[in-house]
């Protein structure tokens, strides 16, 4: 089993390689990786009003953009502000035969 | 020189020009009202030569915008000063333009026949507004590159075309590499063409028609431009000018750490011309948002485009002008209410203290383990407040094992995990700012805190939970009574499971450590 604090949920940068025109880079994605039920969630870190990065607020539990006070609950659904959807999931799984998490950004 | 000025108004006809731009007859009663056109075209031309000077140095590119950013900054002779100019310009132009604008408005210069010139106006505002949004993106720091999220995202609610014109204002697959040339390429190519244009058509407009003059005719002969009113733009520009100095030197721009898509301790804010629109956005939840960013901007626009045709006729005093001008001040006060509480809405975080962890950790890199490596003239360059680029992982790794990425350099310097915790906590919160100042006392005790309290006890919110909250711990119990629980805890607290730390600390640490625990009430 892939080893998730329980009380909060797993900040995650997801580096890949990334190509942009000339310009090849590594870029990274920041992944929110959770428990949910048996298995895993996995939320987008972009706010879905007009994209800056959530973070998890621990005092409060919740997530929080910090431009416009879009307010997410843990399971990435609207609590307030302007978002108009809920955090967007990301694919993941677990490998059978490495038991890694993988993500699909 | 009277012969070469002879040969030359033979050849190009410069008396004429200089009668024709010197000798335009202004109505009498024309006065201080009518220098912001003046104003507007003198910063447009400070503008001009530094951004031509900034041009010389800056370098569009993700790997070397911000850097070259810093270079003018730091190393090119009166770089900061430039930057402060040009900087400031946008604002001092912006304002410059809104009170022209309010001027017109008030005094109902727009009328018949000076329609085309208030839309040729109203353009060269938007002009000036996309010269300060592409302009800000060029550092390439965070707040660069936030704004520029954000301006791409309200660019996409647009109906109908906003896919096809956040593709064409991002460039690539994201914002990155070639969203940077597109947006220098429009600041620097596209908009200066664009406003020179312009700016012609509403100089050619503004003499074919004259000046609308005061708006209760003065009697009186006309007076020519040159020379009463020529002398009040240009003192108007010099009181500018000096203004304009003096913002440059005494409050020159800052440059926030690089661009950073992970990086979660940024409040992104932008340029404070556009709060008002941000504060906008966040009144309209969900599928309202399109109101708040395409649509209450636009009806606001256009409302200000047809003004011409909506208040018309009549006299131009605005005491018989009030149903026209109160719905003018009432989207003014909104446009400076919402700026207001834009500007107040800062979230609590940006300002937080450095917890104990990230002051032990700059202690940490100030100390051998890093600076064998990272100091002028060795193998890594010193590390330096708003100068770390490099991804927190990138540093967790590094900070775990230096050779693993710098390969074969040095052999791991020792330390322990609670010390590679505090350089990691430090070196996130050193990307944007400095760490404030630590005496000798100071340093030890953060850094015997962070190394042997913080692993079960939390202080100012970090920390472990097997022990009690430290925070308030002058609360509980006097100095000798801290230090003597420290050193052997049972002799305290017979149920104690703390373990004694008389054998691994020496007399004076615990000590210090229990005096400054004392002291946090």
């Amino acid at each position: 089993m892939f080893d998730l604090p329980a009380d909060q949920p797993f900040t995650a940068v997801i580096a890949d390689r990334h190509t942009d025109g000339w310009y090849a880079t590594r870029r990274q994605t920041v992944v929110f990786l959770d428990r949910d039920g048996a298995g895993y969630r996995a939320l987008s870190a972009q706010c879905t009003h007009l994209g800056c990065r959530v973070s998890w607020e621990a005092a409060r539990k919740e997530y929080v953009c910090p431009c416009h006070g879009g307010v997410y609950a843990r399971d990435g659904r609207v609590v307030s502000g302007p978002p108009p959807a809920p955090l967007v999931r990301v694919p993941v799984r677990v490998n059978p035969q490495t038991a890694d998490l993988e993500v699909e950004v | 020189v009277r012969r070469l000025a002879a040969w030359l108004d033979e050849r190009a006809g410069i008396r004429m020009l200089r009668r024709h731009l010197l000798d335009e007859p202004l109505p009498a009663g024309t006065g201080w009202l009518f220098t912001l056109g003046s104003v507007i075209l003198f910063g447009l031309a400070v503008q001009t030569i530094t951004g031509i000077a900034l041009a010389l140095y800056y370098a569009p590119t993700p790997d070397h915008a911000w850097d070259s950013v810093r270079f003018i900054t730091t190393g090119v002779r009166g770089g900061a000063f430039l930057r402060g100019l040009h900087h400031w310009g946008a604002s001092i132009i912006v304002v410059a333009v809104v009170l022209h604008l309010v001027r017109v408005v008030f005094q109902a210069s727009f009328r018949t026949p000076r329609e085309l010139t208030w839309l040729a106006g109203l353009l060269l505002l938007l002009i000036v507004l996309a010269f300060g949004l592409t302009g800000y993106l060029l550092p390439w720091d965070q707040r660069a590159y936030w704004a520029t999220v954000v301006t791409i995202n309200i660019a996409q609610l647009t109906p109908v075309i906003g896919d096809a014109m956040a593709a064409v204002l991002r460039g690539g697959p994201g914002i990155g590499a070639l969203t940077l040339t597109r947006w220098y390429a429009a600041h620097v190519l596209v908009l200066p063409a664009a406003l020179a244009a312009l700016v012609g058509v509403h100089l050619y407009l503004m003499r074919h028609h004259g000046i609308t003059g005061p708006v209760r005719p003065r009697p009186g002969p006309s007076r020519s431009f040159y020379p009463f009113q020529a002398a009040r733009d240009l003192a108007m520009s010099g009181v500018i000018a000096l203004v304009w100095i003096a913002l440059a030197s005494l409050a020159p721009p800052s440059l926030e750490p690089p661009a950073d898509p992970t990086a979660s301790d940024y409040v992104p804010r932008p340029e404070w011309y556009f709060l008002g629109l941000f504060q906008l956005l966040k009144f309209f939840p969900g599928r309202w948002e399109v109101i708040g960013a395409i649509v209450l901007p636009g009806v606001a626009f256009t409302w200000l485009a047809l003004l011409p045709w909506i208040d018309r006729g009549g006299s131009r005093d605005w005491r018989t002008r009030r149903l026209a001008l109160s719905g003018f001040v009432a989207f003014g006060l909104g446009a400076v209410a919402l700026t207001v509480a834009g500007a107040l809405d800062r979230p609590a975080r940006a300002t937080e203290e450095w917890t104990i962890q990230e002051q032990a950790g700059t202690v940490l890199i100030a100390g051998d383990a890093c600076v064998r490596c990272h100091a002028p003239g060795r193998v890594a360059p010193p590390i330096e407040p708003g100068r770390i680029g490099r991804p927190a992982d990138w540093l967790a790794m590094h900070v775990e094992d230096p050779t693993a990425l710098a390969l074969g350099l040095r052999e791991a310097p020792p330390g322990n995990q609670h010390d590679r915790a505090a350089i990691v906590a430090a070196l996130a919160r050193l990307r944007a700012g400095r760490p404030p100042p630590l005496d000798a006392a100071a340093s030890q005790i953060a850094v015997l805190f962070s190394r042997h309290c913080l692993r079960c006890h939390k202080m100012d919110r970090v920390g472990g939970s097997e022990g009690p909250d430290l925070t308030h711990a002058g609360r509980n119990g006097d100095a000798a009574q801290i230090e003597r629980r420290i050193a052997d805890p049972p002799s305290v607290d017979p149920n104690a499971e703390m373990p004694a730390f008389g054998d691994k600390l020496t007399v004076e640490e615990i000590r210090v450590l229990a005096a400054w625990l004392a002291w946090k009430r």
